[in-house]
């Protein structure tokens, strides 16, 4: 278990790994996207999301569509450094002792 | 989904980063529009040609290429208006639109530059359909797609070297291979929303 410390403590909640995942494949979502596709609550979700903006993992546009405000979230080139360096981590975390 | 206060396997990161990933695959809801429409509308005016030709007296029967440019319009209000609606575009989505704006350009130049020498445009035309419908194919994930792009080009030989009273066919078959059969395969995967 030693080794699972190790796991950015940004990345390693449900929803907030949830939604960096969600965003490493793709462009940008917005935020009622991610709503759906995680099935978090508009209040969590919202704070998990401003908590990665403030680490810098996320870019967020907040703008216009017909007079609805629009929350876009897109994922910045530290957010895909972090994910890539969680989900190797990970890996390393799962796959077993290698015999000397 | 929770969030804090409970701690997380590895096992349990893995298995939600690999559910997040699956959910934001390519969106083809739109691909089947395009190809459909593309095809039904390549095909009437290529046919139309051949039978003008065939049983008329028109003199430059391939004046009926024109139809093609409502055809851009309809095609990019189509485009724009879905893309708004859009809630996600993944890298995917961008890379299939420009793989066919490129084409679009690179059509009109090779028309420019053939303007000249209609009679053997279809060759070309055929072989630079083919690329974009194969790269799609491979975009989406969808064999009868690139099968389609292959088809373009076996077409495209088999004009090259039919002979004038057979290859004003070739691209009605082209498209019906390589369009309408991949767009109808393609239309009945629409209603899972993803590949």
């Amino acid at each position: 278990m030693a080794r699972f410390k190790e796991l950015d403590p940004i990345l390693h909640s449900q929803l907030r790994l949830a939604i960096i995942s969600l965003l490493a494949g793709i462009e940008a979502a917005e935020f009622t996207y991610l709503q759906e596709q995680t099935g978090a609550t508009a209040g969590n979700l919202s704070i998990q999301i401003t908590k990665l903006k403030e680490a810098g993992y996320i870019k967020v546009i907040k703008k216009f569509r017909k007079n609805y405000p629009l929350t876009l979230c897109s994922i910045t080139s530290l957010g895909q450094k972090k994910f890539i360096e969680y989900a190797q981590a990970l890996q390393d975390y799962l796959e077993p002792e290698k015999p000397e | 989904m929770e969030n804090e206060g409970k701690t997380m396997t590895g096992e349990e990161s893995l298995r939600i980063i690999t559910e997040m990933i699956n959910k934001t695959k390519v969106n083809i809801s739109q691909s089947s529009f395009h190809l459909l429409f593309w095809g039904w509308l390549i095909f009437a005016i290529s046919l139309s040609e051949y039978l003008l030709y065939k049983f008329t007296n028109f003199t430059s029967p391939y004046y009926i290429w024109f139809f093609v440019i409502p055809g851009i319009f309809v095609s990019v209000i189509y485009g724009f208006v879905n893309g708004r609606k859009a809630r996600v575009q993944t890298y995917a989505d961008w890379l299939y639109m420009w793989t066919w704006i490129g084409f679009l350009i690179a059509a009109i130049v090779l028309f420019i530059i053939h303007s000249k020498r209609l009679d053997t445009f279809a060759t070309y035309i055929l072989l630079l359909s083919g690329f974009p419908t194969f790269i799609s194919g491979f975009i989406i994930k969808f064999r009868p797609l690139i099968a389609g792009g292959i088809c373009f080009w076996i077409i495209a030989l088999i004009v090259n070297f039919a002979g004038s009273s057979l290859a004003p066919l070739g691209m009605p078959v082209a498209v019906l291979f390589g369009y309408l059969v991949p767009g109808y395969l393609l239309r009945n995967k629409v209603g899972h929303g993803t590949i």
